[in-house]
């Protein structure tokens, strides 16, 4: 095997006999480790001067037992992408779990306390214990699931749901009782919570504040919030299982309901993944449409959080929230000009993007151009010098750079704490790094500052827009590579492979090779990525869905902390989170 | 001959002024809907009747017509009694306020003000103190935190807030002591309205006029001081469990207050039913007093529709450090300047 990862190397010479295999496909390297040795190999990796793969990128777990040849060793392994936010190198980690019944391997917590959640989902889902962790409970499903139900054994639907809404559930039966009689209430959920000395006010899961089915329970002292434990899982919809039994092509319209409110930056991300997965390249024209619609539904997905989070502070009369949608409204179209549909577009698919462009695009694009410059200056009349806005938000929910790593926050948030740490720049995608354009940062890492970085964003995705219409070029908008396009027409009057391709690629669909990719892309809330496994069918064997919103939701906590009720409102929704990207 | 006087004509008056005060809610909500979808680049309610002028009659209907739900764990009477005890002080406060000039009708002078009364102001100070009783008492008794934080709020909130409002009513009584003959001053509303002013007492009482309207803001409870209930925070706050006409009645006693605030506002600052040709044809100062109300009401609106909403305890802060103090300065300055003129 050639050597090339310096990472691996110093490994190799720091940790004798902890690396158990390395391997590299499609230029990631991956290496297993002895579960003994994770954290002490982790630490080294983050705290390295040389490494400093100080992003936790991605976590999560694959079931192996199904998965051809691997019968005889561990079922389960855990999955860890570590990343350098300096160099933008990558390496996977991969655990095997040692026992296949109660499978255990040390958690991650201790080095970064973001890893609680993901490691959670892992248990919840998949039954991996983690040994350490602050706080192994389920987190998606009910406390009462009767299964885990990434499992393989475990089959997709027909199981019953257990309501854990009952009056058996001691939270359930305490509702409405607390004011009354505080003393008879046992305790409520989440246990850490004091119930006798603080008042536990229930927000959600329907609250004006919440932006989607989010509960979030609140530990209060007064009206300052002593602790906020976000209670997730109402609209999961089990979109990783749904993915193991359905074509790769397939899974892309389930993208776009995860993040709805930017579903072309999702459909980017799981198209590149796909892509990577099967080596193909993409015609440059295709490269220059994914990145204008990427970028227009950057700004439209801003213009949305904007929109709503002056609304979180000022309530329904405020105008500004009517004239974000004002201008949303003009790119949502433009989405429906090019693919049919205004939220869930699954128009940038594995292999190109649907159809080329309608002639009218340019034109359309370059409306939003001319208009926008002004419109944004006019909202930053609006609120970035109102006294009240900046009293609201400057100070608030605030996160230091190293708060910010730890908690493997990604996107705007992070990069308010000062860190000009962007996908599009350290690991460019689909042709970004042939644009001229900055990555806005602030300092502060309140409120404040994730405003001003999500205003000067659209202002950067604006100049790329420009520049991605102005050289626009001609040419094919789906691969060549007949690993995942169909034959021309004629050949199949012709040729009888071509007419064999064609019928293979639209019933079973496109067939990658063995081997698992990690890729991600910079949607508007941070890292959207997709680990997916391949087993060599047209079916994904593993499809993991790293969603920023989900990670990012972790940090409400540490950044509520100490603050006003009225702060946490306007921290939801800074954290710029969509419910169906929480909870898949 | 006194029972007219004393009892028929206020019991005609009070009706007349309820009913007006009852439907100009509703379409006092009309306009709000009407001119926040303007601000809002919307066109607004237009689906009943023309201009959708049908719309608050739909709601009414609807309020009165739903399930009434009155939730477990309530103090079940309180409960009741706090939408009344909200209502029924907003509507009082219109008892002194001056909405037009003595016509004679029916062989009658007749002023156009339910109760003439010499402690007018103090009368708007005290009822509208009342008021908060009626809001505290329904977020407490809905046994919800939603509420329970609403209610709080909203005892804090216009606690605060009625001290730099009262200190600049004092100012302003003060300057009445310039307009009355003996110099002694009153606080009757119609007097104060019929009072002649020279211009720069009128500047001066002006000055005070935004200090002031901040203070209406709050006291009523207005977007964007609207801590009882805001929504994004305690969901609906003390009505948060409050559904059909019970809701109806909060929804209500805020409206209402809206155009108490702006009727005392109007009558303290601008003359109340005051304008042009008012002596020749006294019809007039009802137009007057409509217009003006309704461009203070305006006020209230572009205000909601503009500004985003400060934290609750910078709201207090601001009362406490920059609001009372300010109307304490402006109200000593008026005493030394009415001492010495």
């Amino acid at each position: 095997m050639s050597q090339t990862n310096p990472a691996v190397e110093k490994l190799r010479a720091q940790f004798e006999g902890a690396i158990q295999a390395e391997s590299e496909f499609r230029g990631e390297t991956t290496v297993t480790l002895r579960p003994q040795d994770l954290v002490a190999v982790a630490r080294f990796l983050r705290d390295d001067p040389e490494l400093r793969f100080n992003h936790l990128s991605n976590l999560t777990a694959v079931d192996w037992s199904k998965y051809p040849g691997h019968a005889a060793k561990e079922r389960f392994s855990t999955v860890y992408q570590l990343l350098s936010t300096r160099s933008g190198q990558r390496l996977t980690l991969k655990v095997p779990a040692p026992s296949s019944d109660s499978p255990i391997v040390p958690s991650l917590t201790g080095l970064w306390p973001g890893a609680n959640w993901p490691e959670r989902e892992v248990y919840d889902l998949m039954g991996v214990k983690f040994d350490g962790h602050p706080d192994l409970r389920r987190i998606l499903l009910p406390f009462n699931w009767p299964n885990h139900p990434l499992r393989k054994e475990i089959p997709r639907g027909g199981e019953t749901v257990p309501f854990s809404m009952t009056w058996e559930d001691e939270e359930f039966a305490s509702f409405g009782k607390q004011i009354v009689e505080a003393k008879a209430v046992p305790q409520v959920p989440p246990k850490q919570a004091d119930a006798n000395k603080h008042m536990i006010l229930n927000m959600g899961p329907h609250h004006p504040a919440t932006h989607g089915v989010l509960r979030v329970v609140v530990e209060l002292d007064g009206e300052r919030v002593v602790a906020a434990y976000p209670d997730l899982g109402y609209l999961h919809s089990g979109f990783e299982k749904q993915g193991e039994s359905i074509r790769y092509k397939d899974f892309t319209l389930y993208t776009d309901r995860a993040d709805y409110v930017s579903s072309m930056c999702t459909n980017l991300s799981y198209s590149l993944a796909v892509e990577k997965l099967m080596g193909v390249d993409i015609p440059r024209r295709a490269q220059v449409i994914r990145v204008i619609m990427a970028e227009l539904q950057r700004l439209a997905s801003h213009l949305l959080w904007l929109g709503t989070s002056v609304l979180d502070s000022a309530g329904v009369s405020h105008a500004l929230l009517m004239y974000c949608f004002r201008e949303r409204e003009q790119i949502l179209d433009i989405l429906e000009l090019v693919s049919g549909a205004r939220l869930t577009t699954t128009y940038i698919r594995p292999g190109g993007v649907w159809r080329d462009v309608p002639p009218s695009f340019v034109e359309r694009v370059q409306d939003v151009l001319d208009a926008f410059p002004k419109r944004i200056d006019e909202y930053e009349r609006m609120v970035t010098h109102n006294p009240v806005w900046k009293s609201r938000t400057i100070g608030i929910g605030k996160l230091t750079q190293a708060q910010a790593l730890a908690m493997s926050v990604t996107g705007p948030a992070l990069r308010a704490t000062g860190l000009a740490f962007d996908y599009r720049k350290t690991r460019p995608y689909s042709g970004y790094e042939a644009y001229d354009f900055e990555i806005p940062t602030a300092t502060d890492g309140d409120l404040f500052a994730r405003y001003l970085c999500r205003v000067a964003e659209m202002r950067q995705s604006l100049r790329i827009i420009e520049q991605a219409l102005k050289n626009l070029p001609d040419g094919p908008v789906w691969t060549a590579d007949r690993k995942m396009s169909l034959p021309p027409r004629q050949e199949l009057d012709t040729s009888m492979e071509a007419l064999i391709h064609h019928f293979k690629l639209n019933t079973e669909g496109f067939v990658p090779p063995v081997g698992e990719v990690y890729e991600c892309a910079e949607s508007p809330r941070g890292e959207t990525g997709f680990y997916l496994v391949s087993d060599g069918t047209a079916n994904p064997y593993r499809l993991h869905f790293r969603t920023p919103s989900f990670v990012n939701l972790q940090a409400t906590d540490l950044m509520a902390r100490g603050g006003f009720i009225a702060d946490l409102v306007l921290i939801i929704g800074s954290v710029d989170i969509t419910l169906g990207d929480v909870d898949r | 001959m006194d029972w007219i006087n004393l009892i028929l004509i206020p019991a005609i008056k009070s009706v007349i002024l309820v009913v007006v005060l009852l439907t100009g809610f509703a379409y006092l909500t009309w306009v709000e809907r009407k001119l926040i979808g303007r601000f809002q680049q919307r066109i607004g309610p237009n689906r009943a009747w023309k201009f959708g002028l049908g719309h608050p009659i739909a709601d009414a209907l609807k309020m009165i017509f739903k399930e009434e739900t009155i939730p477990n764990y309530t103090d079940k009477i309180l409960f009741a009694l706090g939408p009344g005890l909200a209502l029924a002080p907003s509507l009082l406060i219109f008892a002194v306020i001056p909405v037009g000039p003595t016509l004679r009708m029916f062989g009658k002078d007749i002023p156009f003000v339910v109760a003439d009364v010499n402690i007018g102001l103090l009368w708007v100070l005290a009822v509208g103190g009342i008021g908060t009783y009626g809001t505290v008492l329904g977020g407490w008794a809905s046994n919800n935190k939603y509420s329970l934080l609403g209610a709080l709020r909203t005892s804090a909130q216009m606690l605060s807030y009625e001290l730099p409002m009262g200190i600049l009513i004092i100012a302003l009584l003060l300057t009445t002591a310039l307009g009355t003959a003996d110099g002694s001053g009153t606080l009757n509303l119609v007097e104060i309205v019929r009072m002649d002013r020279p211009w720069w007492l009128w500047a001066w009482i002006w000055l005070a006029f935004p200090l002031y309207f901040i203070c209406m803001l709050a006291e009523t409870g207005r977007k964007p001081f609207d801590f009882p209930e805001t929504e994004n925070e305690l969901v609906a706050g003390y009505q948060t469990e409050y559904g059909s006409i019970k809701f109806a009645l909060y929804y209500m006693t805020e409206y209402l207050h809206v155009l108490g605030a702006s009727g005392v506002a109007v009558s303290v600052f601008f003359g109340g039913w005051r304008g042009p040709f008012v002596e020749q044809f006294p019809g007039l100062g009802l137009l007057y007093f409509t217009i003006k109300l309704l461009a203070m009401v305006f006020l209230f609106i572009w205000a909601s529709a503009s500004v985003p909403r400060p934290r609750y305890d910078q709201l207090l802060k601001f009362c406490w450090t920059f609001l009372f103090p300010a109307a304490l300065i402006y109200m000593a300055i008026t005493a030394v300047g009415v001492v010495l003129l």
